[in-house]
């Protein structure tokens, strides 16, 4: 029942002022509920996908959970196991070391050939078709073949080696320490990651002003002044999108190149065991779930803080034009 | 507006649908008694069946038990990790599991498998007459929860036409470690830059490196305490090794994964008994075998699989039948003639049925017998993330990277810190 006052003014008539109003409000929130019911199976896909997992990990490594289901509430032992461990110390060294050159290594080269491809020349399509195609390959597939050409007694690189000196060649490549890491940061110039970097390099480039090189002529400037007063400033949003989604790619996705290449021990001698190989290990060689998310919590918080230092690094060197 | 609406109602219903369906039980009956004929089971394993029809176990069950047999092939290198991720979940897609060694106990214990006595006091399948290393491994469960399919050991492979060209008599199984080293450098072929062209000895595998440590006296795995023992034995064997890789006798460790003995790189290599079904008739030159020379005592590792039934399973009757048959007489005797290993009911074993006729070079097959009175359950027992660690420590050393010393003592460290005790 309709209080008197509003009856009298007919506030609630059809096509009245509170009924559109009313109106309004359903048709917003019909809307909203539309707009929540389509992006429901994606929020489904990430909370079992992506959330769940995220949350249980924290949780698990709080236990000592083993591959076969059997587990039990143990805190912070496997941190403190962790840390006491000579073998997780050097690990931690040699995924900073690895993390670091290979962003530089990777974006430098991509940086590079996206300045090659930006120069205007005949058959452009087909160079960028050639440098872009070993990345669609997958890692691990790459990884095995490079596996293969290195190889010491029936590997490629030895061949041409040998047939070029007329001396046979049988370097280690991938089991002696100096040639070891020169191997693995050649053959990570490969992989998908650094060809999308190329591309993302390439559009950069395309959006520097070109009046600004002009000027740049007019008053006398050469190569290297342009490159380090024009290009890498204007491109620097660039190099922070590509150094940041490197490094995650060098902590995660590592394990897809070092695996066939060096085995999940690391060889030689532990010098290529970054921490998700040694995850692999802990969780899948030696059944130590609970241990395994322990170091995963421990790589997700590296992650962590490689974002947070590139991002303040950023504040001083990167240039916004707004 | 109303399209959007109906379009977001149909992916809400179908959603929701596909949830419920999807976390719905599976309904499944247990087969039994006389109706297991047409049943189809699973079971998993590590290596492809037999291309051969006639060696090939499972086909031939089939046709012995009218069960269809569809055999999961998961890698090796995954094989024991995949199986713990089954239990784990209690995963009903595999009915037979063929479990390793240093898998069965833990799968007992919680309860994964299930105890085989209730079918095994109404089988013809004499316990008693497995060979000893077999019942020791498997004291203390309470119950009998895998039989074993075989008893794989490790031998020595030898060229003979490498042996015959250098004027050194063949091996036996009485050779002494002295002689093989002796014979190995003889062997040893060199190019005119001093590269090797054939080596005396190919490097021992992630198997036979244990042959070698063990052969010189140390324990490698204490069943009592579950920990790794290793000290001087292996100190002593490793500085062998990193000896015959300075004088290019034996190749160093690297990424090639090339079999150096079947290439005709190498006069002699340690492998397992089952390479013998592999080479067959396929070298292209005549080789025999004998037992592993080794310095102190006489040592290798036994390999085995256990058949055990998955708890989860809704087909333990028809996976019973189908284990029933492969421990049979005719099972154990394809598996033999196919693998080249012989049974581990000593009753069997006896008939020879693992002289693979294909092989038809070797002669010694007295060395598969004397193998396995000389071979324990060692490394197997062990995670293999800390053999394979300890491998690759080993492998260090002969690079000369870290001394012998440095590796075993890290090899022991690594394996007290990973199964959890203290090595003061």
């Amino acid at each position: 029942m309709e209080p008197p006052f509003i009856k009298k003014a007919g506030l609630m008539r059809k096509g009245g002022p509170l009924m559109k109003e009313k109106g309004r409000k359903n048709r917003h929130l019909a809307n909203n509920l539309t707009a929540y019911g389509f992006m429901l199976p994606w929020f489904i896909g990430f909370i079992c996908f992506t959330a769940f997992p995220v949350i249980f990990m924290f949780f698990v490594s709080l236990t000592n959970r083993r591959l076969n289901g059997i587990s039990q509430f143990i805190g912070f032992t496997n941190y403190k196991n962790i840390f006491a461990s000579s073998t997780f110390r050097n690990s931690f060294k040699v995924t900073i070391f690895f993390t670091i050159v290979m962003m530089i290594v990777t974006a430098v080269w991509a940086l590079l050939m996206a300045f090659l491809l930006n120069y205007k020349q005949r058959l452009n399509g087909i160079f960028q078709f050639f440098y872009f195609i070993p990345s669609v390959i997958p890692s691990v597939a790459l990884a095995y073949a490079f596996r293969t050409m290195f190889g010491k007694d029936a590997g490629l690189f030895n061949a041409l080696l040998s047939s070029i000196s007329g001396s046979n060649v049988r370097i280690n490549w991938l089991y002696n320490e100096r040639t070891v890491y020169p191997v693995i940061f050649f053959i990570t110039l490969f992989t998908y990651n650094t060809g999308q970097m190329m591309l993302i390099f390439r559009s950069g480039l395309n959006d520097v002003p070109v009046d600004l090189y002009e000027a740049a002529d007019i008053d006398g400037a050469g190569f290297w002044t342009k490159f380090g007063r024009i290009t890498l400033p204007m491109i620097s949003p660039v190099i922070l999108f590509n150094t940041v989604t490197g490094s995650i790619s060098a902590l995660n996705g590592s394990f897809a190149l070092l695996y066939p290449l060096t085995g999940d021990t690391g060889d030689p001698n532990k010098m290529t065991q970054v921490l998700s190989l040694l995850i692999y290990n802990e969780a899948f060689s030696n059944y130590k779930v609970g241990y395994g998310c322990a170091l995963s919590v421990i790589l997700f918080l590296l992650a962590c803080v490689f974002g947070i230092a590139l991002f303040g690094i950023s504040k001083k060197y990167v240039y916004y034009e707004n | 507006m109303k399209t959007k609406k109906v379009l977001c109602g149909i992916l809400l219903i179908t959603l929701i649908s596909g949830l419920i369906i999807g976390c719905g039980k599976k309904d499944g009956k247990q087969s039994s008694g006389d109706d297991l004929a047409g049943t189809e089971i699973t079971l998993t394993v590590w290596n492809e069946p037999n291309k051969n029809d006639e060696l090939n176990m499972y086909l031939q069950a089939e046709k012995a038990t009218g069960i269809k047999v569809n055999v999961n092939v998961i890698p090796e290198s995954e094989y024991s990790s995949k199986l713990n991720q089954m239990v784990a979940t209690k995963d009903d897609s595999a009915d037979i599991l063929i479990v390793w060694e240093n898998d069965i106990r833990n799968f007992a214990e919680t309860k994964g498998i299930i105890a085989l006595d209730k079918y095994l006091e109404n089988s013809s399948i004499n316990q008693d007459d497995f060979i000893d290393a077999v019942a020791a491994l498997t004291e203390g469960l309470g119950a009998t929860y895998g039989l074993p399919w075989c008893a794989a050991t490790e031998i020595l492979y030898y060229n003979q036409d490498m042996f015959d060209a250098a004027g050194i008599p063949y091996p036996d199984n009485n050779w002494s470690y002295s002689d093989f080293l002796a014979a190995a450098e003889k062997l040893t072929k060199y190019n005119d830059d001093g590269t090797t062209a054939v080596y005396g000895f190919d490097l021992p595998n992630t198997q036979t490196w244990w042959a070698g440590i063990g052969g010189y006296g140390d324990k490698i795995y204490d069943p009592s305490t579950g920990r790794m023992v290793i000290g001087d034995g292996a100190v002593s064997f490793i500085e062998d090794c990193a000896e015959m890789v300075k004088k290019g006798i034996m190749p160093e460790p690297s990424s090639d994964t090339s079999d150096k003995f079947a290439a005709g790189k190498a006069a002699m290599s340690w492998m397992g008994s089952w390479n013998i079904g592999a080479y067959g008739d396929k070298l292209d030159f005549n080789w025999d075998i004998a037992t592993i020379p080794t310095n102190k005592i006489k040592y290798n590792t036994l390999h085995t699989g256990f058949y055990t039934i998955n708890a989860n399973s809704k087909k333990q009757d028809a996976a019973w039948k189908v284990i029933e048959w492969l421990m049979g007489e005719k099972g154990q005797e394809i598996n033999s003639k196919s693998s080249g290993n012989p049974s581990a009911l000593k009753t069997i074993a006896d008939k020879g049925a693992w002289k693979v006729e294909s092989a038809t070079t070797i002669d010694n097959w007295d060395a598969i017998t004397d193998s396995l009175a000389a071979g324990v359950f060692g490394y197997t027992c062990l995670p293999s993330g800390v053999t394979n660690n300890a491998i690759s420590l080993f492998n260090t050393a002969l690079t000369g990277q870290i001394t012998a010393r440095e590796a075993v003592d890290e090899a022991m460290q690594y394996a007290a810190e990973t199964i959890g005790y203290s090595l003061k």
